[in-house]
């Protein structure tokens, strides 16, 4: 196995994610900004920022923070917020095999929304470990410093650019060009419509529960659909 | 114990209560092997996670069930630069001129 295939497969993670990682900015920005707004300290915010370095985990539980809820709430709310990464972990972990637990550790702690969807075709679909590896972790460690350089930049700007810019729009934008290219799939475009009714229609279930029932939801119309597929195609 | 090191044992609750569920299975690996048909299933939750994250974003205002708004105009834009042109910066241009174009005129 030649050394090199490592910093190959950093490579061309790093390619495929750069366009997308642009996402991560605006609710980097924004991010910094809410924690300044709930009256943490410049010292407090990063602090946050660097020890959960999760958008939706930090934005669901400030308010939390702020109104001075029960540290149960907050944690059972922070869990209820990540029970969608139990699933992605689940369907990448496949592709962690021949990788040591150290590493795995790391790997998972850098778990994102954007890496995972972005990376795990390949990361099922390689043979080469250390290939596999640096095409996870480019892109991880990409969004990690994004992160918290953009969160920096809001936690200090907090307050002087202006709301109506909605510049967290360009995150929804992110989320969308990731989905496009796996809609093509018609069972992967009946699981996202059937999960994105889903999560309409239950959008006011506490905790955003309705998140985690659509997703399973668009899980099993995905996989019947595939199933009706393959039934038409044999007759 | 004081509102300081409340707040930061807060953190550090959050952050468990994060990388835990990240790391779960990628950590357990082989010693915890999902049932394929699971693993097949799992195939489809990327695109049910993104749509159940964008949906209600774009098509919910307030708490109302309101399709026809400004972030729809700009998703359509986005998504037709996405499939028009291979410039991977284009939509976000596309969508974020669309979004602010129509809000700007009071849409």
């Amino acid at each position: 196995m030649p050394a090199s295939s490592f910093r190959e497969g950093a490579r061309e993670g790093f390619r495929a994610f750069l366009p997308l990682s642009v996402g991560l900015i605006p609710w980097a920005l924004v991010t910094g900004m809410a924690m300044i707004s709930t009256g943490f300290t410049p010292a407090q915010a990063m602090g946050m920022n660097v020890i959960v370095f999760a958008g939706t985990a930090q934005l669901g539980t400030l308010p939390l923070i702020g109104i001075g809820a029960p540290l149960w709430l907050i944690v059972v709310t922070a869990l209820a917020l990540n029970l969608r990464f139990v699933i992605f972990s689940a369907a990448v972990a496949q592709g962690f095999r021949g990788i040591g637990t150290p590493t795995r550790w790391f790997a998972g702690h850098l778990l994102t929304d954007g890496v995972f969807a972005c990376c795990l075709e390949k990361m099922l679909k390689v043979e080469d470990p250390r290939w596999r590896l640096g095409y996870y972790l480019a892109p991880s460690v990409w969004s990690w410093l994004l992160w918290q350089s953009f969160a920096l930049i809001g936690v200090f700007a907090a307050g002087s650019i202006p709301k109506h810019w909605s510049l967290e729009f360009m995150a929804t934008i992110a989320l969308l060009m990731l989905l496009v290219p796996l809609a093509r799939q018609r069972p992967m475009l009946v699981a996202a419509l059937s999960s994105g009714a889903t999560a309409i229609a239950l959008r006011g279930m506490p905790l955003r529960l309705g998140l985690i029932v659509a997703i399973v939801v668009g899980i099993l119309a995905g996989f019947a659909a595939e199933h009706w597929h393959a039934k038409g195609e044999a007759q | 114990m004081s509102a300081e090191a409340g707040l930061w044992l807060s953190f550090i609750l959050i952050g468990l209560a994060t990388t835990l569920p990240r790391a779960s299975f990628i950590v357990l690996g082989n010693r915890v092997r999902l049932p394929s048909v699971v693993q097949r299933a799992l195939r489809y939750a990327p695109a049910a996670a993104l749509a159940a994250i964008v949906a209600p974003d774009v098509l919910v205002v307030g708490a109302d069930f309101a399709p026809l708004n400004p972030k729809l105009a700009g998703v359509v834009a986005a998504v037709a630069a996405a499939t028009f042109s291979r410039n991977p910066w284009l939509p976000f241009i596309a969508g974020m001129t669309v979004l602010l174009g129509l809000r700007a005129m009071g849409g």
